[in-house]
């Protein structure tokens, strides 16, 4: 079965005063149907990047400089505007962090839902808006057929992403992006979201690629993991190997230092120094000058995504060699 | 010695002189203003005739190799004129804007950090002027206190520092919720330390701005009052008045009129483009990573 | 240690106007804070959680009398300290300072490191040179390097700007500080380096943190007592083990059950608490969480939960408090 998303040597620049910058490194990675994949990262990781460049949403002042990006098997590296159009909405949809921003101020929720079924199916605008209600109804709106002829500003962050979600889900997609989907809203309010995302997966069969910071949003949503820092992938995993085992130092740290509600322990494990930004990306690998078990090849040697062990892939040079002695 | 080149090299390679050099209008417009702030300060001592010498063997000279520009009505040397007018102009539009700013600015601060009767005050005020239209406002001001140089740079004062006081009271309203204010509110600093050390460097930007469009529209009311007669006065020139001068016989010597109005055009072009480009450079700056 | 607590807040209370009737009078009110109580200890750091309209920021910003309250009192060290003017006020600022959520804003971008750090210095007379040195000080214990003092706020990371945010709460020795979602906006690796800062700091100085924070990972891990709030009360104070291990209100309880986390993956937990955070405009009668509270009875939409001493020896505004479900509650 072709796999739903298909990245591959994905790297992407941007251009700045001093030159193009390159924020996105060798990206690979692939969603089968029905599969959610979490995407984590911090800051400066290409994490939101890699879902504009898939979207095809990215500013003006950035380009793709390698890769390809197969949705279905169709490639759509140099597809012009024109023919990403009909893609998106359709084949695959996205929901960003911010809802308010996302919605159109000026038309009804319901409406807003109804255009993709009108883009997009053809269907008639009274057609479209009963499609509407039904699924304001599945993403768990009360009182739909009243709440469709609301305004955006009407309705709380929770309710708003509902509709977001609403609208991707529309169109029937194979593939939905969520881009950081709940770091607005509040806890009890992403518990419930997150919820519903698994809930309509199990209904329509829809890949997801969840992409966000927090770590705990991963575990819950994702069967497989990528971790991305610097603009490069550095491990991906099942979401159980990843938690119990993790492999690559940054992910191994990054667990440590996030404290927890369900336990505490004294002193959280930290990460010296900071991400770095593109501008300062390093020579061979990039997590080594944070890294407290890193090898003198770490420094010179940049290492591939390599096989670490069935379905799981590392980039790091620790990982193969653990009993040599630290740089 | 070296420091010094190093520095001045840092600043031209840096960030924001890059952004300034690549912006088109930026660029012209600093041109034009540098040579108009040029003239103005030096021009008095190219002119190759005294501004106000009556000549009555050649007055409507046309452009030549005597008289650059031609002469007016008095046989006086255009050329000259327009170089002493730029004097004036600057020197008008630096007391207006000098003035139109301390006023305008410190009030509109006070306006807008400590709202209450203050801001009621002060802004009511700023309406009622705002209800005039400015240049009946500056013709009122004329009449009452006189013509004259000194006359223009009131009148202009009086119509102008509303506008100033009102975008500084809204720039301070939209900084005023920063947390650097309440910080600074937290450590116990003093109010009148929280405008100028806080408030002031940061609303500077849209003010420079502000500024820079504002002596476009000084200089051109200023032209104006003069063209009516009201403002400065004969035989000082003035390129407002030099433009009504040239007016009647703009069919059979049209370089009086012409002349003058291309100067006050690039002045003001000039200082508008410049204001463009600054606003544009001040912008928040278009993703960089 | 003295018997005064530190910090006492007392029924406190913020309502904000939203609507004027015809003649000035108030019509439509926003109850942001609703007649807060507890004590803070020398030494202590007492977390503040909760979400969007729970009045956490309101009540960290009254505390600093960044905002006046409408009604109750606030004594530090036993002094009362709500009527005083801003002028009255100065002496006490000394003792009570904050660090903010934003790296980005809370410092003025065209300040030097020096002028930041310095001015709460500058502010209560220090000379140039006294200056100087402190803000070397500070910038060493917060792990800054001093030689940076000169540079702007741009020149530093998030993370980095707030540990300049820390250092300048810490110049004038202050009692108390208040942190604001401090680590909020840091990325997870940098908002460890920055809590463990709190902590060595909390333990060298003897301060006491009033810690506000969404995230009940990290309030867990750095609160010695911990308010949970919702819709303007606070309706469990307990310690940090007593509220993990034995919430007492429902609705912390819920709270806690929201947090995903990595060690509880794959299965999907119980339901998610249901229904919208109510607005602060129209708070619910009775008690304010009765709406989306699974054990909910008749007396909670009638009647105004009181706080009550519970059994870990903390306080819940519950009729019921430690009701696991149904089957427990008597016959009424």
């Amino acid at each position: 079965m072709a796999a739903v998303l298909n990245i591959s040597g994905l790297s992407v620049d941007f251009a700045t005063l001093r030159g193009p910058l390159r924020v996105l490194d060798g990206v690979d990675f692939s969603l089968e149907e029905g599969e959610i994949l979490g995407l984590v990262g911090e800051s400066g990781s290409g994490k939101s990047v890699s879902a504009m460049t898939v979207m095809g949403l990215l500013p003006d002042t950035a380009r793709i400089a390698a890769g390809s990006i197969r949705l279905g098997g169709r490639e759509l590296v140099g597809l012009g505007r024109k023919a990403m159009r009909p893609l998106r909405g359709r084949d695959m949809a996205m929901i960003f962090q911010e809802p308010m921003t996302s919605l159109n101020p000026v038309l009804t929720v319901g409406f807003q839902i109804a255009e993709t079924r009108m883009l997009h199916f053809g269907e008639s605008e009274p057609a479209a808006m009963r499609k509407a209600v039904e699924m304001m109804e599945a993403v768990g709106i009360p009182d739909p057929a009243a709440r469709a002829l609301d305004y955006p500003h009407q309705l709380s962050g929770g309710m708003r992403q509902r509709i977001m979600i609403a609208i991707a889900m529309a169109g029937e997609p194979r593939l939905l992006i969520a881009d950081e989907p709940t770091t607005a809203l509040d806890v009890t309010i992403q518990a419930q979201i997150l919820d519903l995302m698994l809930d309509l997966r199990e209904h329509t069969g829809t890949a997801i690629l969840m992409i966000t910071h927090d770590m705990g949003v991963i575990a819950q949503m994702a069967d497989r993991v990528a971790v991305m820092y610097a603009g490069q992938i550095v491990e991906q995993a099942g979401a159980d190997d990843l938690f119990d085992r993790p492999a690559h130092p940054y992910t191994n740290r990054l667990l440590q230092s996030i404290p927890s509600a369900r336990h505490r322990v004294d002193r959280l494990k930290i990460i010296p120094g900071t991400t770095p930004s593109p501008r300062d990306f390093a020579t061979g690998c990039r997590f080594q000058p944070r890294c407290e078990e890193a090898l003198p090849r770490c420094q010179t040697e940049a290492q591939a995504l390599a096989d670490y062990a069935p379905n799981r892939l590392v980039r790091c040079w620790r990982c193969f060699e653990p009993a040599e002695g630290v740089a | 010695m070296a420091g010094i080149f190093s520095r001045l090299s840092a600043v031209w390679h840096s960030d924001l002189a890059l952004r300034f050099r690549r912006n088109r209008n930026a660029m012209i417009g600093s041109i034009l203003v540098s040579l108009v702030l040029f003239v103005a300060l030096f021009g008095g001592l190219f002119a190759p005739y005294p501004y106000d010498r009556i000549n009555m063997a050649v007055i409507w000279e046309p452009p030549g190799a005597e008289f650059l520009m031609g002469t007016d009505a008095l046989g006086r040397d255009v050329f000259s004129r327009i170089l002493i007018g730029a004097r004036i102009s600057m020197l008008v539009a630096a007391s207006v804007l000098a003035i139109t700013f301390v006023i305008g600015v410190t009030l509109g601060m006070i306006a807008g950090y400590f709202g209450g009767w203050a801001d009621t005050l002060i802004m009511r005020t700023v309406d009622i002027i705002f209800a005039f239209p400015e240049l009946i406002l500056a013709i009122l001001v004329a009449a009452v206190i006189g013509t004259g140089t000194g006359t223009v740079i009131v009148a202009l004062s009086l119509v102008w520092w509303p506008g100033i006081a009102r975008l500084t009271r809204s720039l301070v309203l939209s900084l005023r919720e920063e947390m650097y204010i309440d910080a600074a509110i937290s450590s116990g600093t003093h109010p009148a330390r929280i405008l100028l050390r806080h408030l002031l460097p940061n609303i500077a930007s849209p003010l420079i701005v502000r500024a820079s469009v504002g002596v476009g529209f000084i200089v051109m009311a200023e032209a104006t009052l003069s063209f009516l007669g009201i403002g400065v006065q004969e035989p000082t020139p003035t390129w407002g008045g030099m433009i009504r001068d040239g007016l009647d016989s703009l069919r059979t010597d049209p370089h009086l009129a012409l002349y003058s109005s291309l100067a006050l055009g690039i002045t003001i072009i000039g200082f508008n483009m410049l204001g463009d480009g600054l606003r544009d450079l001040f912008d928040p700056k278009m993703g960089e990573r | 240690m003295s018997d005064t607590p530190l910090l006492e807040v007392r029924d406190l209370s913020k309502s904000f106007v939203v609507e004027r009737g015809f003649l000035g009078a108030p019509r439509k009110e926003l109850h942001a804070l609703n007649s807060v109580s507890f004590t803070m200890a020398e030494g202590e750091t007492l977390g503040i959680v909760g979400e969007s309209g729970c009045g956490k920021t309101t009540l960290g910003r009254m505390i600093l009398r960044l905002l006046e309250p409408s009604g109750g009192r606030i004594l530090f060290q036993g002094q009362d300290i709500t009527g005083l003017s801003q002028r009255e006020l100065r002496p006490f600022r000394r003792a009570i300072q904050a660090v903010f959520q934003d790296p980005f804003s809370s410092l003025n971008p065209r300040m030097n490191v020096r002028a930041i750090i310095g001015e709460p210095l500058e502010n209560f007379g220090a000379s140039r040179a006294d200056i100087r040195r402190r803000v070397g000080e500070l910038m060493e214990v917060v792990g800054l390097r001093p030689d940076m003092m000169d540079r702007l706020p741009h020149a530093f990371s998030g993370g980095q700007r707030q540990r300049i945010g820390i250092a300048r709460a810490l110049a004038l020795n202050p009692k108390l500080i208040v942190c604001d979602e401090a680590v909020s906006a840091l990325d997870v690796s940098i908002q460890a380096q920055i809590l463990n800062l709190l902590a060595d700091i909390q333990k060298e100085f003897g301060l006491s943190l009033l810690f506000i924070s969404h995230n009940l990972g990290v309030i867990r891990h750095v609160s010695h007592r911990i308010g949970v709030m919702y819709l303007g009360q606070m309706v469990e104070l307990a310690s940090e083990r007593e509220l993990f291990e034995a919430p007492q209100h429902p609705y912390s309880r819920a709270l806690i059950a929201s947090v995903p986390e990595p060690d509880q993956r794959g299965n999907r937990r119980e339901r998610p608490l249901q229904g919208e955070l109510p607005s602060p405009m129209n708070p619910p009668a009775g008690c304010t969480f009765h709406t989306r509270c699974p054990l909910a009875v008749a007396r909670c939409r009638t009647d105004v939960p009181q706080p009550v001493e519970t059994q870990g020896g903390g306080m819940a505004r519950c009729h019921f408090p430690g009701l696991l479900n149904h089957s427990q509650l008597e016959p009424a």
